[in-house]
Order: structure tokens, then sequence, then C-alpha cells
């Protein structure tokens, strides 16, 4: 493996993206270009057969990690976006009921928007001020009248509110719906076991606390769920039918896999496999580290839940005085410090907790940051904010 | 090439590549020998990929298979070099 020279960045963007990468990461994307070049599922020559068998090592440690009994379950997207747009166009038909956190991504809001003026009925159940969602409040929803489905983040890109899932899956049960889970901000920065959860659908991406590359993504769909696929074409194998095969993953894999981006994935699974509760301690660390700080800064004001309250490494700001761009900008030209100000595509969420004017500036805490990277964090921002 | 050289196989085909290289997986952890080839034409399918077992070694993969859990799409006797 070639080495490089990173540059002089303190990264504090992992709730948009995971950045550096583990090193075992980038060596399994180099392998599987480098020995496993062939398309996946596509011939019965060396080079084929070592892709598929990637795909397959990698679909068995991502399984492994998540508590996925049965690997065919777990399917490999182009993104957390793109299985969410399976999971929600797949399941829901004009004349459905879906009840719906106001803390969702646009990754859920867009399609449920598109949806929703196609006859699908969208009831958004809002959350407090700090982005909790609240159990009772969707039980009472869901009674309503009939649910298909109900739809909720496990944890906020805004505030890091962790969500009550396993309630929301007994609730959605009971009514005979569906529980689907945008995991985009809790794989990786979560201990995760799906065999308890109780989503029937979860879906999240690969290369934020999982840690993989960009342009990958997993969607997890219980056997219970018979979602529609939203794209058809070559699967490798039953060529001579005229249609899609039912058989998962296949079903919802059409076309050539990202095979360097899924390797890179299960590479991370496997390191997340080892080093993945050290590595949520110290983010638990440096993230109270983060927050108990910026409360010593005059004007500034935490998003999301109270100092001490669980939560997933994310710590969003506003200042009463300077906007969220000026912060993010000093911060990025002045200190080589990376973070994310404005609405993290979430505008539901900045609605619910009152700063969709002003948005937010969000630090995402992550692999590779130390105290002392907060701690410069924190020196800089007293500077900007003074 | 003379007929003595041909020896009897029996090739499994598979509904999917995951299907198929799991079953791979499990054949090899009970140390049976196989060889990944392309789907036969006499399994009813013209792409994918199979595997394909010595004769005398069919059953125990069958019961390989089985304890697996991993549901062979059928199987064909083939002659080969």
């Amino acid at each position: 493996m070639a080495e490089f020279d990173l540059p002089p960045i303190v990264y504090f963007d992992h709730a948009a993206t995971s950045w550096p990468k583990p090193d075992t990461v980038l060596d399994a994307m180099q392998r599987a270009v480098l020995y496993a070049g062939g398309n996946p599922g596509r011939g019965a020559h060396r080079l084929a057969v070592a892709a598929s068998r990637t795909i397959l090592e990698a679909r068995g440690a991502v399984a492994g990690l998540l508590g996925v009994s049965e690997p065919r379950d777990l399917v490999f997207t182009a993104g957390c976006t793109e299985a969410l747009n399976v999971a929600i166009k797949g399941l829901l038909k004009p004349g459905d009921r879906v009840v719906v956190s106001s803390m969702e991504h646009n990754a859920v809001a867009r399609p449920l928007n598109l949806l929703a003026a196609a006859g699908v009925i969208v009831d958004i159940v809002r959350a407090d001020e700090h982005g909790h969602v609240d159990a009772d409040i969707v039980e009472r929803a869901v009674a309503e009248c009939e649910t298909r489905a109900v739809i909720c983040q496990h944890a906020s890109n805004v505030t890091g509110v962790i969500q009550p899932i396993g309630d929301f899956a007994d609730i959605a049960h009971e009514a005979g719906a569906v529980l689907v889970v945008d995991g985009a901000q809790a794989t990786g920065h979560m201990r995760i076991d799906l065999s308890v959860l109780g989503a029937d659908v979860y879906a999240s991406s690969g290369h934020k606390g999982l840690l993989g590359p960009q342009g990958v993504g997993i969607l997890y769909l219980s056997p219970d769920i018979d979602p529609d696929e939203l794209v058809q074409g070559g699967s490798g194998g039953s060529s001579e039918e005229p249609l899609q095969p039912r058989s998962r993953p296949d079903r919802y894999e059409a076309g050539t896999s990202n095979t360097p981006g899924i390797a890179g994935l299960g590479a991370s699974a496997r390191y997340l496999s080892i080093h993945g509760d050290e590595l949520r301690a110290l983010e638990g660390e440096l993230t109270a580290r983060l927050h108990e700080g910026f409360l010593g800064i005059p004007g500034l004001r935490v998003l999301g839940p109270i100092l001490g309250e669980e939560r997933v490494p994310v710590v969003s700001v506003v200042h009463e005085r300077v906007d969220g761009d000026r912060i993010a900008f000093e911060l990025d030209r002045r200190y080589g410090i990376a973070v994310r100000a404005g609405l993290h595509c979430a505008p539901w969420a900045h609605e619910t907790i009152g700063t969709l004017d002003s948005g937010a500036v969000r630090f995402g805490i992550g692999y590779g940051l130390t105290a002392d990277d907060v701690d410069r964090a924190l020196a800089a921002m007293r500077e900007i904010c003074a | 090439m003379s007929k003595d050289a041909e020896r009897p196989y029996i090739v499994f085909g598979f509904q999917s590549t995951h299907d198929a290289l799991s079953a791979e997986a499990a054949l090899a952890t009970a140390r049976v020998g196989l060889v990944v080839m392309p789907t036969p034409k006499v399994l009813g399918a013209l792409c994918g990929i199979a595997l394909r077992v010595a004769e005398a070694d069919a059953p125990a993969a069958e019961q390989v298979l089985a304890e697996a859990g991993i549901a062979s799409s059928g199987s064909a006797r083939i002659l080969d070099r």
C-alpha cells in the first residue's frame, strides 16, 4: 500500500462522512481492484469469482457486525439514500398511510413528499425542541387509523439525539405496520444488534460511522417483508427470466456492484468488530468534552440533548451573534478545522428545533480525533465567538 | 483424448452467486473437493456459476448443503476430462 501524507486538517465532519479511514479499508479496496477486478456474479473465471467472494465475505462481515443472522437479507446499495428510497417506494402504495418523525433527513422527507403527491398519506409526528420523538405520541398517531409504516431515524444528524427504536417497533408491529429506520448516524457510533432491535427495514451509509468508503450503503430487509425493487437489470444469473429474480440479495442489486467499495466496507466492518467498543468509548468522551467546553462560551447554544444525556457523537451549536457560515469559514481558513454549517439536508429537523432560519454549525466526532483536537476546536471557537 | 480419461462428476446449480459461493465455503470447510465452473446448459441455465464435485463425493456434498441450509437449484451428472 502506498504511503500518502494526509492534509493537515482537524476533521470534525464525521456526521457527513468519516475521514480518514483505517488503513485496512484502503488496503482492501486496493486488493479488490488488483486481485478481484472481475465482474462479481458474472462469469466463472477466477477474477470474477474472486470479486464474488470479496462481496460474499464483506456481506458476512457487515451482517456479523450488525447482528443480521441471514446475510442474504443485507443488500448493498449506493448509499443510505438509495436504501431508504428502495424501502419507502418499494413498500408504500397510493392510499397507504405512513407515520414519520419530524426529525427526518431529506433522504426520507423528499421521497415521502413525492409519494404524498401520488396519494400516500404522510402524517408527521413532531419531536420536541431537542429532537426527541415521544413514543406515546407515535402510538397515538398510529392508532388514529390504519398505518402501513412507521419511519424514524435511529439518531439525528442535527442534534445527535437517539430515538427509542425498540418502542417504535412494538408500536408499529402491534398495529400491523412495519418499522423503517434510517440508521445513517447510528451505525458504527452505536452498538447495533438488528436481531433484537425490531426494525423491519434498517438503512445506513457505509461511509459515516461504519468507516467504509463513499458510494456504498446497506439495506437490511426483514424476511417478513417484500418491497418491490426499484431497479431491474442484470443479476448475473437467471438471465433467461424476463423479470428480476426474487431471490435475495440479487433482487435488489441489479447491475454491477461497487466491488472496491464493498471490499472497503467489509474491511471497516471487521475493524469495528474488533475496535468498535474502544472507538465508541473515545467518541463518547470527546463528545462530552466538546459539549462541556461549548457551554462555557458566551452566546453559544448547544442543540439537542443536555450534557450527560446519551447521544451519538454529533454536537451542533448556534451563536447569538456570529452566523454559522461565518464560524465554519473561519474554522476552515484560520484553523484548519472542518465542520459543516447550514441545514444539513434536514429542514424538517431544523424547523422542529427552531433553527430553520439560522441553521447550525455541526461538529461530528469520530475515528482519528483526539482530546487535543477537541481542545483546539474549543480554543478556535472561543476566539471566533469573542 | 481417450475415453478412459473421462470421469463422472456431479455439478450443482444455484439460484444466485451468493448461494453458490456460500455453498463453496461450506463444502471447503467440510473438505469436499470442488471446482467452480460456469453453469452447464444441462442445468437449464446459461449463466451463473456452478460447483462440480466428484461423483463419489456427491452424497457428502448434498449432506453439507442440507446442513448449511443452502438449496441447490438442481444437479446433473456430467463427464469431463
